[in-house]
Order: C-alpha cells, then sequence, then structure tokens
C-alpha cells in the first residue's frame, strides 16, 4: 500500500504539472456539470419564465410541463416504445449472441476459423452501411413500423457481443464441462445450468454497453419507424426539437426524464461498460 | 474427445448465423446489386449499368455534393488522428498518473458518452443558438458584441463546431482503450526508469509509448471508422442537408437523403442512395487494408531495429 502511493509520488501524480492539468480536467468536467444540471432545473420553470429567463436561475417552481408532457402529450407512448424495444432487443441479443459465442468457443469443427473471422466483419463495417437492402427485406417481410424488424436488426448487429462472449468461454476450463458431460447432462443443458451462471460478469458487460447503444439509437428508428404509434424517445425527444419554439416547455422536462435511466445505469454501472469498450481492443 | 459428440455446435451457431447473414452480411452485399438500377424503391426497376457511379462522380450537379460530403468526412478523419486522438492518449496518461481527482475526472469525461445525440444536439442548440443560446447570451451580456456569432448558421465555423461537439460526446472510447493499455505496462519497467532517474518526457518516449502499440493501432482504425461513418450529430444540429451550404454534410446524411428522404431531383432514389453506400463501403475497407498492413509491418520494422542495436 505504502509502495503503492510512494510510486506514484515518484510518478509526479502531486507534481506542479500534475496540479495545472488536474484543474485543466476539471474545467472540461464543468462543461457537463453545468449543461446537465441546467437542463433538469429549466424542466421546473414556467413557460414564461423559460421565454424570457432560459439560462438564469429558477423563479417560479412549477410541475405543469411534466404534467402536460405525461397526460397530453405522446411521451409516455414513446417512453414504453423505448422500454419494449430496448428490453426485447436486449433479450434477443444476448441469448442468441452468446449461444452463437459458445459454439465457436467450444467446439472444435471444420471452419471454425472462417466462421470466427465472418462473425468479426461487423466491427469493421457499420451496420448502416447495409441499411439499403435492410430497408428493402425488411420491408418486404412488411415488419417496417414493427419493433420485430428491429430487434431483428439489433440482433444481427451482434459482431461485438460474440467477440466479447467467445473470448470469456475460450479462458473456461474444459473440465467445467467434461465433469457435466460424464454426469449425463445435455449440450443445452449444460449451456443454461453451468455456463451462462458463471458468465454473469459477461453478460452484464455485453448487456449494459449494448443497452445504451440501443436505448440511445437514433438512425434505425429514424428509417424503420416513421409512424408516430411506435416512435422511440430519441425520435420524440427531436421531433419535440425540431419544433422547439413550440414545445420549448416539454423539451426540457422530456429530456430530464430520458435522461435518467441513462444516468442510473452510468453511475451504477459504469465499470461493465468500460470493460465492453476496451475488451474488443487489446486482443489479437 | 469432444470431436465425436454429433455435431451439437450446429444447433449453438444457426439461429446467430441466420440472422447475422440476412441483415448484416448480405445486406453488404446486395447494395452492389441496386447500385446498378434506376429505382426510386417502388415499381420498376431499370437497370442502368455504371450510370449512378459515372453520376455520382461527374454529373455537375451531385459530384460537388459528393466530394463535398466525403471530403468533410476525411477532414474529420484528420481531425481525429491529429487532434482528438492525442488529446484521448494525453487524458489517459494523467489519468494512470492518478492525479488529484482522477476518478472524478474519469466518469464525468465518460458521461456524454451515454447521453443520446438528439440530447446532444439540443444541448448544441442551447450553447450556439444564435438568439438564446448561452454563448451569444454571455457576450452580450460582458458588452462583446461584436463577437456575436451565427456559430453553426455560419459556414466557415459550423464545421470546426460540428467536430468540437462529437468529440465532446465521443472522446471517452478511445480514451478508455489507451487507459486499459496504460495500465496493462509492468510496473516494475516504470519503477526501474524511475530509479534511473528518467524525466518524465524520456519515460512516456522510450518507455510508454513503444507500449501502446495495440491500443494505437486500435484506435487509429475505429477512429477512422467513426470519422468515415458520422450520422447522428450533423443530422440532428444541421438537418438532413448538412448545415448552411453543406458545411456540415457528411457522407451518411447525403446517402440519407437521396435514398429515403427524396434528394434525386426530387425523388427518392434507392439506386442512387446504394451507389454512395457501396462507395463509402469501398472507401472504408480501402482505409482499412492499408492501415492494418502499414501499422503493423512499420511498428515491426521498428521493434526489429531497435532489437538489433
Amino acid at each position: 500500500m505504502s509502495s503503492r502511493s510512494h510510486f506514484e509520488k515518484l510518478r509526479g501524480a502531486k507534481s506542479p504539472a500534475a496540479g495545472i492539468v488536474s484543474v485543466v480536467f476539471f474545467l472540461y468536467c464543468a462543461i457537463a456539470l453545468y449543461l446537465i444540471p441546467m437542463l433538469a432545473m429549466n424542466s421546473f420553470k414556467t413557460k414564461s419564465d423559460l421565454i424570457n429567463n432560459t439560462l438564469g436561475i429558477i423563479k417560479t417552481f412549477t410541475l405543469d410541463n411534466y404534467k402536460t408532457l405525461l397526460f397530453e402529450d405522446h411521451f409516455m407512448r414513446y417512453f414504453f416504445n423505448s422500454v419494449v424495444l430496448t428490453t426485447a432487443s436486449l433479450a434477443s441479443l444476448l441469448f442468441i449472441s452468446s449461444l452463437c459465442a459458445y459454439g465457436l468457443s467450444r467446439y472444435h469443427f471444420k471452419g471454425r476459423k472462417f466462421l470466427r473471422i465472418y462473425f468479426l466483419l461487423g466491427m469493421m463495417f457499420p451496420i448502416q452501411l447495409g441499411i439499403l437492402p435492410i430497408f428493402i427485406i425488411i420491408r418486404n417481410l412488411h415488419l417496417t413500423n414493427n419493433f420485430l424488424g428491429m430487434i431483428l436488426i439489433y440482433t444481427a448487429n451482434m459482431s461485438l457481443a460474440v467477440f466479447i462472449f467467445s473470448n470469456f468461454f475460450r479462458a473456461l476450463p474444459t473440465a467445467l464441462y467434461e465433469s457435466a458431460v460424464l454426469e449425463g447432462a445435455g449440450e443445452f443443458t449444460i449451456f443454461v445450468r453451468i455456463m451462462v451462471p458463471i458468465s454473469k460478469p459477461v453478460f452484464a458487460t455485453v448487456g449494459i454497453l449494448n443497452f445504451v447503444t440501443i436505448w440511445n439509437d437514433f438512425y434505425m428508428p429514424l428509417v424503420f419507424l416513421t409512424k408516430k404509434e411506435v416512435r422511440t424517445l430519441t425520435l420524440g425527444i427531436y421531433s419535440y426539437m425540431n419544433n422547439f419554439l413550440a414545445n420549448w416547455h416539454l423539451v426540457f422536462a422530456a429530456v430530464t426524464l430520458a435522461l435518467i435511466p441513462v444516468l442510473i445505469m452510468f453511475f451504477a454501472f459504469s465499470k461493465f461498460m468500460i470493460t465492453g469498450l476496451t475488451a474488443g481492443a487489446l486482443k489479437e | 474427445m469432444l470431436r465425436f459428440t454429433r455435431k451439437p455446435y450446429l444447433g449453438f451457431i444457426f439461429p446467430g448465423f441466420v440472422i447475422y447473414t440476412v441483415f448484416m452480411i448480405v445486406p453488404l452485399l446486395t447494395a452492389v446489386y441496386y447500385s446498378f438500377f434506376q429505382w426510386s424503391g417502388l415499381g420498376p426497376k431499370i437497370f442502368i449499368g455504371l450510370e449512378n457511379y459515372r453520376s455520382l462522380f461527374f454529373d455537375e450537379r451531385l459530384s460537388g455534393i459528393f466530394w463535398n460530403a466525403l471530403g468533410n468526412n476525411f477532414k474529420f478523419v484528420g481531425i481525429v488522428l491529429a487532434i482528438i486522438m492525442p488529446i484521448q492518449l494525453f487524458i489517459a496518461y494523467w489519468l494512470d498518473v492518478k492525479i488529484i481527482g482522477y476518478k472524478f475526472h474519469r466518469t464525468i469525461i465518460f458521461l456524454p458518452y451515454v447521453i443520446s445525440s438528439t440530447i446532444v444536439g439540443f444541448l448544441t442548440m442551447l450553447v450556439f443558438n444564435p438568439n438564446i443560446g448561452i454563448i451569444n447570451t454571455f457576450l452580450k451580456y460582458v458588452g462583446l458584441d461584436s463577437h456575436l456569432s451565427a456559430w453553426f448558421g455560419d459556414p466557415r465555423r459550423a464545421f470546426p463546431l460540428v467536430s468540437i461537439v462529437i468529440a465532446w460526446q465521443g472522446i471517452a472510447a478511445g480514451m478508455f482503450i489507451f487507459l486499459a493499455n496504460l495500465k496493462g505496462i509492468s510496473q516494475n519497467i516504470i519503477e526501474a526508469s524511475l530509479i534511473d532517474g528518467a524525466g518524465r518526457w524520456q519515460r512516456f518516449r522510450y518507455i510508454i509509448l513503444p507500449s501502446l502499440k495495440p491500443s494505437l493501432i486500435n484506435n487509429i482504425i475505429l477512429g477512422t471508422i467513426w470519422g468515415l461513418t458520422q450520422f447522428d450529430i450533423p443530422f440532428v444540429v444541421g438537418g438532413s442537408q448538412g448545415g448552411v451550404n453543406n458545411s456540415i454534410d457528411f457522407m451518411n446524411l447525403f446517402f440519407y437523403r437521396f435514398a429515403f428522404g427524396g434528394s434525386y431531383y426530387g425523388e427518392t432514389s434507392m439506386g442512387f442512395g446504394a451507389t454512395i453506400s457501396v462507395v463509402l463501403f469501398f472507401i472504408i475497407l480501402i482505409v482499412a487494408i492499408i492501415q492494418i498492413t502499414f501499422l503493423t509491418r512499420k511498428f515491426d520494422g521498428g521493434s526489429g531495429q531497435r532489437s538489433i542495436k
């Protein structure tokens, strides 16, 4: 412990240069720490206060914006849509990609190497590049403005998930598997009963990383969800923003509510997110 | 021993293989097919060979937009590699040194990454809107009216500004890749250099930098793909036209307008849209191949020379 702090001292963690850098970082952080609370504060201002006093301190506190937003607008619909779409897509993505990664890692067979590379291609070529043919396929399946189509697309965007799962499964001791085989368990049972429980941290990593990606996704909903009833939260906020003069009092409340789930996830699980972000990068 | 069980791997891989192939790989390939047609998306497809490609590169009206958008993409890639990446490394280095408040910095620098692009776009408007934005309001308040600007409404300023906003949102990803790499460097080596009395710069240049090869390669490639596939922020901030005079137009916006937004002489053209995405696909492919071969060779050669000495 003391040798560690001595080591940090030697590296100059408390040197004048480090002090200056630290101040610069604090100033940079102040941008986010000013803007986000400001959004929340503005959501409690009255409409006239907002127009005349957008940047100032709150004058009269009101919950009217939230009342209008929640009970007289489509906001609840958008929020509910985002919850359903994100949950279902995550469930599908986690299930399909973990199965796939397990198959690629546990078994030796001809063409395994090829398949591993094949599943990595999506990391090089973002799914947006194929959006036009995807659009045509989805339309032919009559799945535009339909969550099933979106779930399929989000599931197909599985390269990173398969990669992270594969690295984990490959590192598991084969003894685990072999003892279960001796007890006569089936392959799928082994996966569900033995492999999934010990892989919880990886499921968390892949799950949280993709929660943020799907919850925040703008492009796919913009292309595929054009009807009001199926709009997601990001699209809803975009529509408020696009006409912000009319929705000036609503947009702050909407943005504040939209941020809450993400911020909870962020402060509770940012470790898993960092693991996910760096998992793909330093191997090989 | 496992080889004798009857192909259980098929059951595991099959569902993923089908979905991934149908919605990820096949679309990448069939885009090429659609690029040979004149097609509004509905009605008959007319085969026109390479006409879409000719229009894209040489048509008076279209090629100008194309080169402008592609140029912006490459300008942004340049900004990523020359400015954003060094900043990411700088931040990661000091977080790894554990300066005062490093946990706080790490958290708050990461924070914008989880905020959706629409909300980042809204924040951008609050800051830069010429009438109600924070900056102009502040300038008026302190009496610097001569510095008032239209910000995103000014074509010369829009591009640097949009780059800053995109960087603000996304800077953490590459930074964490550097940080993970830095944490992997053996403490003993750094400790030895400390005992030898190497200065901070020497230590960075001769001990830390050579160990950063994996994260450098990754960030160069990921950063390039990031730069070539921008869509959200420019679209939210500047609309589908990519701002005033297309000043923040990018390939993906250009594509979106033609494929879904009816910009091909007033009508949607799936064929022309496909052409744009095919060209972007090949640009990414070529750039990635060049980078991978060049980077691996250069780094290997470098370390080889050092070991000969």
